[in-house]
């Protein structure tokens, strides 16, 4: 059974990796934050695999310790066999990096290579959407308000005040909400 | 991660568009900053492309590739690649420069090797690490040239500072007589900032390996590691020793000129694939950069320069803070306050960008030294594969930048020793300090 240790600051992204992992009955050791991550608790974890987010900008402190610990005969090298080129550059696309030690076997990195990919890959796909109606819902409220705006100083009904901002952004070639993030700056500003 | 883009289309036109849009601000800012400067870029973008490319070599020449990604991490020495992008020197030679800030250092070497990065800004030594498959993937790489000498430095903690250390040599006794858990920090295990270390704690008697304890940390990290008590001492490139004065959490003690006065520091590094594959391209990635080093090391330029690599999306510090060490203004952070004459240099009329053999033989040595090389590789036979003479060589020529006529140079080092190329064998064996 390969020893995993994951190293990643983004906790639930971590977790559900562990359990994603572990329900494909790879042997999860550990999960560490990038502050946590040292000689002695590298050395502790006696991982096979280290799964890290390739961007993440601790991980030249990881070089460090794998070059040290490898003069220490505890080999760690950073994945790039042959055999595995597909699923490294497929892993790098969705932003994980393994580091390998020697002895282990090709299929069972490519296995264990792919759940994260996929995961971190899953993991990026929801936080963007999550992103997007967070900003749509945003724009609704601005857009309420702006319509709010129209409608009591001006003395609008919901439809023209609507349509009135709809063909104002038209001409200016600007978004709803910028039109509405202007009458609100308006109002405060006159207020 | 999402850089944003200083465009400057050479028509003050376009950047009187009215809009409120952050880059949009930022456009103005810069143009307003650039001013005159501008005007020979402004007017060769209304060149069209192709009279422009057959200006500086035949039709054939043509660069293979139009877009060209280059990976940098947030040091003052990535300006090269910055300013040969903003300043569109790169659009005279028929390229466009996309610069790629990164997180790490791994994360450059990994992203060339995979060919999301086409070239990089790099440092030295990890280039011939990993050509070697020190402590990882080996892969064949090339060098095209040195972007930067100098400007690197060593930082004790005020901690440190407190206890009456201020040089190398107290520093030794200290570590002689109070024992316990010394922490220094360089930037990548082969790197240029972990050899300066080494060779500077060891000019002083103290062995980096087994008397102190050195952990790697990424250079925009460095301070606020040093600030929460994580270390004693690093050596990182500008603006970060600056830094940590202006913060009031170290001091230089020493800086890298100090160790070795124009030394060699970051390189434009790639693989020996793509070198291979798109020669065109890498001699007019070379062209950009080698026009952009001359603007820089004008004195009266640097201002600028410093304003627009204080950016955000390139090194994100204070522009004072890179500033004045850009300039050579000097200040150890103990009261002492100089010009440093070995400031650093971009291009110093060439002599910083030739990728001497010498220079890349020089971290082989320092690999062997300290064990991180088994064996000793073939020196020469190396440094030959990996840094492209012929490329820069042409490269040069047509920028009008002198090629020094030997590939090998002589310098002495801080603890006396020279190191001129022929025996590397030799002298990496002759340190009593070593592994």
């Amino acid at each position: 059974m390969k020893r995993i240790l994951i190293i990643d600051d983004v906790r639930d992204r971590a977790v559900w990796l562990k359990a994603s992992l572990e329900l494909a009955e790879f042997d999860v050791v550990g999960v560490l934050a990038w502050e946590q991550v040292d000689e002695r608790s590298i050395q502790a974890a006696l991982a096979d695999v280290i799964i890290v987010d390739a961007n993440a900008p601790g991980r030249d402190t990881l070089e460090q310790i794998s070059l040290m610990s490898s003069t220490l005969e505890k080999p760690v090298v950073v994945l790039g066999g042959q055999k595995d080129q597909h699923s490294i550059q497929e892993a790098m696309r969705a932003g994980v990096s393994a580091y390998v030690a020697h002895t282990i076997q090709g299929e069972d990195l490519s296995g264990i290579i792919q759940v994260a990919a996929a995961r971190f890959s899953e993991h990026k796909r929801l936080r963007d959407e999550l992103k997007e109606a967070k900003d749509q819902l945003a724009e609704r409220k601005l857009v309420d308000r702006a319509k709010g705006i129209l409608m009591t100083d001006h003395g609008y009904n919901e439809a023209d005040a609507y349509k009135r901002m709809r063909s104002m952004a038209m001409s200016k070639g600007k978004r709803m909400a910028e039109i509405a993030e202007a009458l609100i700056l308006a109002k405060e500003l006159s207020a | 991660m999402e850089n944003i883009k200083v465009e400057i289309t050479g028509t003050e036109k376009s950047a009187a568009v009215e809009n409120s849009a952050p880059e949009q601000t930022s456009r103005r800012d810069f143009m307003k900053l650039m001013g005159a400067s501008l005007g020979a870029a402004g007017i060769m973008s209304m060149v069209p492309m192709g009279t422009r490319a057959s200006a500086w070599a035949g039709g054939s020449d043509a660069p293979e590739l139009k877009e060209v990604k280059v990976g940098f991490i947030p040091l003052t020495d990535c300006a090269s690649v910055v300013i040969a992008s903003v300043m569109k020197f790169d659009e005279k030679y028929g390229i466009k420069i996309i610069p790629s800030k990164e997180a790490s250092w791994a994360a450059v070497r990994d992203k060339m090797v995979n060919g999301e990065l086409h070239a990089a800004h790099v440092l030295y030594g990890l280039v011939y690490g990993v050509h070697l498959g020190i402590g990882g993937q080996k892969k064949d790489m090339s060098v095209l040239m040195t972007l930067n000498n100098n400007g690197q430095a060593i930082t004790l903690s005020n901690q440190l500072r407190d206890k009456g250390v201020t040089t190398g040599a107290a520093l030794k006794k200290l570590v002689d007589t109070e024992k316990r858990d010394y922490t220094f920090a360089q930037t990548f295990p082969t790197g240029t900032h972990a050899m300066w270390l080494y060779y500077w704690l060891a000019s002083n008697g103290i062995n980096p390996l087994s008397d102190v304890k050195t952990i790697t940390v990424p250079p925009p990290q460095m301070v606020a590691n040093m600030r929460v008590g994580n270390m004693d001492g690093f050596c990182v490139g500008e603006p970060w020793n600056n830094r940590a004065i202006y913060d009031k959490i170290g001091f230089t003690t020493a800086t890298t000129q100090d160790i070795w006065k124009d030394h060699p520091e970051k390189v434009l590094g790639c693989t020996a694939e793509f070198a291979q594959r798109y020669p065109n391209t890498a001699r007019a990635l070379i062209m950009a950069v080698l026009e952009a080093s001359k603007f820089i090391d004008e004195m009266s330029n640097r201002r600028k320069v410093a304003e627009i690599i204080a950016d955000k999306s390139y090194v994100n510090c204070p522009v004072d803070v890179i500033d004045q060490r850009l300039e050579g203004k000097y200040e150890d952070g103990l009261g002492k306050k100089w010009n440093d004459p070995n400031y650093m240099k971009f291009c110093n009329d060439g002599a910083v960008n030739f990728p001497y053999l010498s220079d890349g033989m020089w971290f082989l040595t320092q690999h062997k030294r300290w064990g991180l090389l088994k064996t000793d590789p073939d020196y020469l036979g190396v440094a030959k594969q990996i840094n492209r003479i012929d490329l820069y060589k042409q490269a040069a020529s047509q920028v009008k930048v002198p090629v020094p006529k030997d590939a090998m140079r002589s310098s002495k080092l801080i603890d006396g020793k020279v190191w001129d190329g022929k025996d590397p064998k030799g002298y990496a064996a002759s340190f009593k300090v070593r592994a």
